[in-house]
């Protein structure tokens, strides 16, 4: 039986990379199918209906409320002009040195990262850092893979991410906060080192373009004509980092209160309750890709972890796990690319099923899990072609998306493989 | 092709001078309102930096680059006439453009104000230009000169740089080295236009 759910989770994969389904329709069609191979009854304990469906769907709510928060916070960013005037400052001052632009673009992009992911966050800061960085100089492919890098940069304390793994890995929130700070310096180094290198290798570049300039003075959107966000509005992407890293609140509060101070620092009293209003409403718009998407992963998981699935699959699984440290290291690194291309290692598709089930077998200790995961999100959020952040700013930019994976694909696999040493040496 | 060029040729030439300084202002104008963060900007003060990076640009004599040169085929698709790389220093000039400026501005009856084999230099010149413009000294110079603020302390200024500018002083050094009689921008809108409108052509036909 273990072969076979092994033989259907190939065929969602397959399913998934034909792009013959969307990934939630896929997953949600692959965690019933799995639980009926693993003998499941249609309702009652353990069951298709009642278990699968029912309880797995709304398993990560904690996750999908906090997903909500943080695309809320990032319509924001971007109705208040927060992001394009931390950007427009690092123009400003750094202009004339495109390393110091592309530099300054990566912080923007990582503290975005923090509060929101996904295409959403590369819009954030990439709409007015792509070009920006182009017009100083910076090459298109370096430009682009700036934005992603600085988001991966971001995404060790992006705060819905750490209530994702806390909730679908059953770990407390500190276990999963003190692997994210160990996780943080090698996404640092890697970045720091892609602007710098890249900078590097291809110096600066400028065109005679037959583009047109596009606007004019006249036209300009509201949110335009209201100038520059205050300084000490700009703080706000640090607000819920600093209350959850520092003061350990927990998500939610602190998310709103970035929500709040991004509002009474930027916002008349008497439009405080229009913004608060027109914002949510569109930060339901931007989450609601990631919250289908985890709606299935909820009900994949739960299919995954039924007694007959994890009964079937185990004595499989353990034969071809590695259980020496150096092993795990050395197969999990070499196995990052399945997380490319809506792979099966991708922790956002059946990646999570695959974690769902070396926890449920007992295979590896769940934070070994976690390391694992985390250190595979780094790649997907970057290199992926497929990914929804990485094909946005590659195409913004001017450039295939298969440019930018090939450029900044050698330093996430660096992260990757920090991230499962430091697994290795701590949980193993 | 649609649009008010200024005027043609035939005119009082007085009149036709400033009518052109201030068609070609309003194209430099144009480009910094279109480039990224200068979306809330005062017209007027983009009018004053289009002003004081056009004159920096006629004022320029940049020293000999060792900058190779290559032709290349692409540049339409590309939306491209020319290239400059610093790493290897390499100016791209993109040979199928070139041409199709060529034939625009005889059909338009430009030729006056853009002479035969000028696009070709004029290309070659804005490229050089911008390899200028990465000279520190020459930064500090540019940013003095277009004199926007990024922070003041005391008597001590901090000059900020203005996203676009190095564009138009480019465009400005290629048509004082070059002697046109327009602003490379001018060209640079129409064959926008030209290429956008076979693009359509292309699908309608």
């Amino acid at each position: 039986m273990g072969v076979v759910i092994l033989l259907l989770m190939a065929a969602g994969v397959a399913a998934m990379l034909t792009r013959r389904l969307p990934t939630a329709f896929a997953l949600v069609l692959l965690a019933v199918t799995i639980a009926f191979a693993a003998g499941a009854p249609l309702t009652g304990k353990n069951s298709v209906l009642d278990t699968v469906l029912q309880e797995g769907a709304p398993a990560l709510a904690a996750t999908m409320i906090a997903i909500l928060l943080g695309s809320w916070l990032g319509k924001l960013l971007e109705e208040t002009g927060i992001a394009a005037t931390l950007v427009r400052k690092i123009v400003e001052f750094g202009g004339d040195r495109p390393v110091f632009v592309a530099l300054g673009v990566l912080a923007v992009s990582a503290l975005v990262g923090t509060v929101t992911g996904s295409a959403p966050a590369a819009m954030l800061a990439g709409l007015i850092g792509i070009p920006a960085m182009i017009a100083v100089g910076i090459p298109k492919v370096t430009a682009a893979g700036t934005i992603l890098m600085g988001i991966a940069v971001g995404v060790p304390f992006e705060l819905p991410v750490w209530q994702f793994f806390s909730t679908a890995l059953e770990l407390p929130m500190d276990t999963v906060r003190g692997f994210m700070v160990k996780l943080f310096p090698f996404a640092l180094v890697a970045a720091v080192a892609y602007v710098l290198v890249e900078s590097r290798r291809r110096g600066v570049e400028h065109t005679w373009s037959l583009r047109s300039p596009a606007g004019g003075p006249t036209s300009r959107s509201r949110r335009q004509l209201l100038g520059d966000a205050p300084w000490y509005a700009l703080l706000t992407p640090v607000v819920p980092l600093v209350l959850a890293l520092g003061f350990e609140l927990a998500i939610i509060p602190s998310l709103l209160a970035g929500v709040v101070y991004a509002l009474v620092t930027t916002t008349r009293p008497r439009e405080m309750n229009r913004r608060l209003l027109r914002t949510l409403y569109g930060g339901f718009e931007v989450a609601a890709p990631p919250i289908t998407l985890f709606v299935a992963i909820g009900i994949l998981l739960a299919a995954v972890k039924l007694p007959g699935a994890v009964d079937a699959l185990e004595p499989l699984v353990k034969a071809v796990s590695p259980q020496n440290a150096v092993l795990f290291v050395v197969v999990f690194t070499v196995l990052v690319p399945l997380c490319l291309y809506r792979g099966p290692l991708n922790v956002f598709g059946l990646g999570a099923g695959i974690a769902g089930v070396l926890i449920a077998t007992g295979i590896y200790p769940a934070t070994a899990v976690l390391g694992m995961a985390t250190s595979y999100n780094q790649v997907f959020g970057v290199a992926d072609p497929t990914s929804t952040q990485t094909v946005w700013a590659a195409q913004y930019a001017g450039v295939s998306p298969q440019q930018v994976m090939v450029r900044t694909l050698p330093y996430v696999w660096a992260v990757a493989l920090g991230g499962l040493c430091v697994t290795a040496t701590t949980y193993l | 092709m649609s649009g008010d060029h200024g005027p043609g040729p035939g005119r009082d030439h007085g009149l036709d001078r400033d009518v052109c300084r201030d068609h070609d202002l309003d194209l430099a104008v144009r480009l910094l309102a279109g480039t990224p963060t200068h979306e809330g900007r005062d017209p007027q003060l983009l009018r004053r930096w289009a002003e004081a990076a056009e004159e920096f640009g006629r004022q320029m004599s940049p020293g000999p680059v060792p900058v190779r040169v290559v032709e290349r085929d692409g540049g339409l698709a590309a939306g491209l006439l020319a290239r400059y790389r610093s790493r290897p220093p390499v100016v791209e000039v993109y040979v199928d453009t070139v041409d199709r400026a060529e034939r625009l501005v005889a059909e338009l009856g430009w030729r006056h104000w853009f002479p035969a084999g000028s696009v070709l230099a004029a290309a070659l010149a804005h490229e050089r230009a911008h390899a200028w413009l990465h000279h520190a000294h020459v930064r500090a110079e540019f940013k003095r000169a277009l004199g926007h603020t990024a922070l003041r302390l005391g008597p001590r200024r901090l000059y900020a740089h203005v996203a676009g500018a190095d564009e138009l002083a480019a465009h400005a050094y290629a048509r004082a080295a070059c002697g046109l009689g327009r602003s490379p921008l001018l060209l640079t809108e129409a064959l926008a236009a030209a290429c956008s409108e076979s693009e359509t052509d292309r699908w309608v036909s």
